[in-house]
């Protein structure tokens, strides 16, 4: 078990969060839909785990290499 | 009387050379989660296919007439096999002396020398496992006087040529700064593995003294910064090991010259698999993002993709990969990124397609581009530069392309997928559109005034909107025959591999080194 920064691969805002602290999630899950030039960006963990934290808030403003969210993993 | 004395003294000799730097060197190498250069080649190797040569080279000490001590030359190399053909290979020695060099007569390698000339007179790939850090001023010393950079029996000219000719991998596996750094770019290819190797013009020392900060190498030149960030090094290994498979993955999907066609390696694959997710993959709404990854993987043959340069220029994915068993270089949209074209992303791909085409592999762009990356930051990287370097490599190619339009195709970066000097061959998924630039932005340009004219410009925009819309299906461009297909996606895998195989024999007229005239802009 190590915890696992997910930090946003683009520049935009957090459009959707749909994953809150204490949830289980797989590799594949949407934690929060961020948007960018018009696209709708799911962020997965890319490993199965339990959410640890959501760094974030809707609508707020995120840079790439930002930490969006920490998984237990 | 024979000559047996001799051939034990070069078989003791040759024991001796296996000591590499001797057994604390080795241990030291091997606490820092690092091989010897005799171990890697070992493991990277077929087994027992290694015949290295000038394994007597290096620093003799006499006592008596007799050898007292021998100091082998820091570099190991020779000819070995890797998947049952020939590959000339060799790297640093970084348990001797950080595998600086001796001043032999002629060089073994590492910067030309004897492996290089190998590569280039028997017309095989070469390998370099780099390990060292390069030019010291101790040889002032030793050597009684300073030199030229560039000096020597060897420059970069054999390395230079080699790029032509035969594939060239370089995996850096160590601290690797300066002439050795600069050898490991002369290469189709680049790995180097996450936390042990470093790449970088020079190291923290030097950087401390020029600019008085302290960086730890890893901060310096690490993966993070030189695959990652910068893109110096493509590919990015999780430990040696996983080195040495990549290396043989990249090398199963190259000729053993560019006078010889790809291996094909068949699998068992139907050619005529279709898979039901082709037909629900890309979403409905143009703003959601997909993985195209899984695209490309229900589409190739199983298991065949290999990507390079994953970690870096995002917006699109390069894969080396196999239909039908043939290789093919896929050049796919990143939708998880918008497909947007940025700097990064276009060097990303110009390099990728002169590589494919200089192997004589086909291309296949796989097509969601929405244009190249606007803005003020893009602007100062010559965003619309880099853009068309890609269109003027794409345009030089000599393989055959095939454009698979899957979701948005515009502007430049829409048409740097398509080739229009070649067969010029665009079929397309129901979810295609296309266009010179998007509708939403380009009502608001060109029909400026009728819409600022109009008792209610919004909905006259709208209007407008609504009525180029409705002729942007991709039915009415295939009616004109304006696209050369409209495809089920689930059709894809067996149209193209009907094709792949086609094109087989136009492949097969135009072997040997690419020749290419004019200036990249």
């Amino acid at each position: 078990m190590s915890m696992k920064e997910i930090r946003s691969e683009i520049t935009g805002f957090v459009w959707k969060i749909v994953k809150s602290a204490g949830d289980a999630v797989g590799e594949d899950d949407a934690l929060m839909i961020l948007e960018s030039m018009k696209m709708e960006i799911p962020v997965t963990p890319e490993a199965s785990g339990k959410i640890a934290e959501i760094r974030v808030r809707e609508s707020e403003a995120v840079t790439q290499g930002q930490v969006l969210a920490v998984i237990e993993a | 009387m024979s000559w047996l004395p001799e051939a034990e003294e070069i078989a003791r000799r040759r024991t001796l050379a296996e000591a590499c730097g001797g057994p604390e060197a080795i241990e030291k190498q091997h606490q820092a989660d690092k091989l010897t250069i005799r171990e890697r080649i070992d493991r990277l190797m077929d087994a027992k296919s290694f015949r290295e040569v000038g394994k007597l080279a290096g620093k003799a000490i006499y006592e008596n007439g007799a050898l007292k001590a021998f100091e082998p030359a820091p570099y190991v190399m020779g000819l070995g096999k890797i998947d049952g053909r020939p590959v000339a290979i060799g790297g640093e020695d970084y348990t001797i002396r950080a595998g600086t060099g001796f001043g032999s007569e002629r060089r073994k390698g590492g910067q030309g020398g004897f492996v290089e000339d190998l590569a280039y007179e028997y017309r095989i790939p070469l390998v370099n496992l780099i390990d060292g850090t390069g030019g010291t001023v101790n040889t002032v010393k030793r050597k009684g006087y300073t030199v030229v950079p560039g000096y020597g029996q060897d420059g970069f000219e054999r390395s230079a040529q080699l790029m032509g000719i035969v594939p060239v991998v370089s995996a850096v596996m160590g601290t690797v700064a300066g002439g050795p750094a600069g050898r490991a770019l002369l290469a189709h290819w680049t790995i180097m593995v996450r936390g042990t190797s470093q790449i970088f013009a020079a190291g923290p020392p030097v950087v401390e003294r020029a600019f008085g900060t302290k960086l730890h190498k890893e901060e310096l030149g690490g993966a993070a910064v030189a695959a990652d960030t910068a893109g110096t090094i493509e590919n990015v290994a999780a430990d040696e090991e996983d080195c040495f498979r990549q290396i043989r993955r990249f090398l199963s999907f190259m000729p053993t010259n560019v006078y010889e066609m790809a291996p094909v390696v068949r699998v068992d694959d139907p050619v005529d698999r279709m898979e039901e997710g082709l037909l629900s993959i890309v979403p409905r709404s143009d703003r959601q993002a997909y993985n195209m990854r899984k695209l490309i993987s229900m589409v190739v043959d199983r298991d065949s993709a290999f990507e390079i340069q994953a970690s870096f220029g995002k917006a699109a994915i390069t894969t080396l990969a196999r239909l039908d068993g043939y290789p093919v270089g896929i050049v796919a949209s990143n939708p998880m990124t918008g497909g947007i074209v940025d700097v990064k992303a276009a060097r990303k791909q110009s390099h990728f397609i002169e590589l494919c085409d200089s192997f004589n592999i086909p291309l296949l762009f796989l097509v969601d581009v929405p244009g190249l990356l606007i803005g003020p930051e893009s602007e100062a990287q010559a965003i619309m530069r880099a853009g068309i370097v890609q269109r003027y490599v794409l345009g030089q190619v000599e393989v055959p392309v095939f454009t698979l339009l899957v979701r948005k195709c515009y502007g430049v970066a829409g048409g740097s997928t398509i080739d229009r000097k070649g067969l010029n061959f665009k079929i397309a998924w129901p979810s295609a559109h296309w266009g010179s630039l998007p509708i939403e932005g380009g009502v608001k340009a060109a029909y400026r005034n009728e819409i600022a004219n109009a008792p209610d410009p919004a909905k006259r925009e709208a209007e407008i909107e609504a009525e180029l819309r409705s002729l942007a299906s991709p039915f009415r461009t295939a009616e004109a025959f304006a696209v050369e297909d409209l495809i089920d996606p689930r059709e894809t895998r067996p149209y193209l591999c009907q094709f792949m195989e086609a094109m087989q024999p136009r492949l097969r007229t135009q072997l040997g080194p690419r020749m290419k005239a004019g200036v990249r802009p």
